[in-house]
């Protein structure tokens, strides 16, 4: 008889994947071992052997099929509760923090936790662990935030296109190889804070799920950010800063940890955060159409006005 | 003139440049001011009548008592029906 170590939570010791979201590490355990394999699989890239500032504990229930889930999942809302937990309106999903043990205990039917199903929560749930992390680890002032965004590697520089839901992410980043660049992430990535002396800001991606997410684990700087607008031409436009916060902090995903209810509290948080990332980086509204040749050319040029050196002709396209 | 103005507890705030953009409601309405706009914004404070927030416009600005009265208070106006001022 196979002999397993169980830790004293009764999940197999071998179930606990530790992988980083930006500074922050996160020991995952799940005692369901289709689901852990699963996870094991979409995270590697960013497993670490680093300890972990919090773990999550993975529970998954069976007790809704596929076909009532999907549509429910929809309709599903965050309630956040006492200060130290949460649970879905339709009860779908339920967490509990224990701050003296940094645990967060999530119990959800399977097919949210499971990255290969499009109704997954994993992404929401990481956002949620990292912030609750960053409470402690960086009383609550998190080094970096979670954006909305698809961003492409070039020249050794991340270049950010972001707006909101059809704004044309998920083409950027289809686009990606045809613009003589490298997909970091098409959903979400971290985006730091300005640095004090240099005013450089850093993108680092995260294991989170998108339609086209590399497996890549990628930290470069910020040269850009374009919003997207989708229209009949390819035109860039430099935003004022005014106009850049406005637009830039609708893409800022909320920085809730778990159990917090203060709204404005995190608003607060989201603004603050633009108003630094803005007053340090240009951005630019990007209308464009299909024409990839004008897209990239749009871009190119965007990029050699902010004094980036091309060194690839375009070519046979 | 006793009208003391207070900036709505429930809204966000940040200073961009000369502009203030005001965001209520979780985003759902944006307000920019312009740079006339932000400073009579930053002197309601609660405490400040709408009387002294002329007079400091006109020390500003070279304009008459009752041009920057009429500016102020139209400003006051919008701010209350649009619910960030109180």
């Amino acid at each position: 008889m196979q002999q397993i170590s169980l830790n004293q939570d009764c999940v197999p010791v071998e179930n606990t994947l530790h992988i980083q979201l930006g500074d922050v590490t996160c020991a995952l355990k799940c005692s369901d071992s289709d689901v852990y394999e699963r996870l094991q699989k979409v995270y590697c890239e960013y497993e670490t052997e680093q300890s972990p500032d919090i773990t999550v504990e993975l529970e998954a229930a069976n007790r809704l099929p596929l076909e009532k889930l999907e549509p429910a999942v929809f309709k599903m809302k965050y309630i956040p509760i006492n200060g130290k937990g949460f649970k879905t309106s339709n009860r779908l999903m339920s967490g509990h923090y224990d701050p003296a043990r940094r645990l967060i205990k999530l119990k959800g039917e399977r097919p949210l936790l499971n990255p290969d199903l499009k109704i997954n929560h994993l992404n929401r749930l990481l956002v949620l662990t990292y912030y609750t992390a960053c409470k402690h680890k960086y009383d609550n002032t998190p080094p970096a935030m979670f954006v909305h965004t698809c961003g492409i590697l070039r020249n050794g520089m991340a270049l950010l296109f972001t707006g909101p839901s059809g704004a044309g992410k998920t083409t950027i980043a289809r686009l990606c190889s045809a613009l003589d660049g490298e997909l970091i992430n098409d959903e979400m990535l971290l985006v730091s804070r300005p640095d004090e002396s240099s005013n450089e800001i850093i993108i680092k991606s995260a294991p989170m799920l998108g339609e086209y997410s590399p497996r890549r684990n990628i930290t470069a700087p910020l040269r850009c950010i374009f919003l997207l607008k989708q229209g009949a031409n390819c035109l860039a436009h430099r935003l004022d800063k005014t106009e850049a916060y406005i637009k830039f902090i609708r893409q800022v995903v909320s920085p809730a940890c778990i159990g917090q209810k203060d709204k404005k509290s995190i608003y607060s948080m989201m603004a603050d955060f633009s108003v630094q990332v803005t007053g340090s980086i240009p951005m630019y509204e990007l209308e464009f159409s299909l024409d990839v040749k004008s897209l990239w050319k749009t871009i190119t040029d965007t990029e050699k006005l902010l004094g980036i050196k091309e060194n690839r002709e375009w070519a046979n396209i | 003139m006793g009208k003391y103005l207070a900036q709505s507890k429930d809204i966000i705030w940040r200073r961009i440049g000369d502009d203030i953009v005001i965001i209520k409601d979780g985003g759902i309405s944006t307000h920019v001011l312009n740079k006339t706009a932000s400073l009579i914004w930053e002197m309601c404070d609660g405490n400040t009548d709408i009387g002294k927030i002329t007079s400091n416009i006109c020390k500003r600005f070279e304009v008459s008592y009752e041009e920057a009265y009429a500016d102020v208070n139209a400003t006051v106006n919008i701010l209350t029906n649009a619910n960030i001022l109180k």
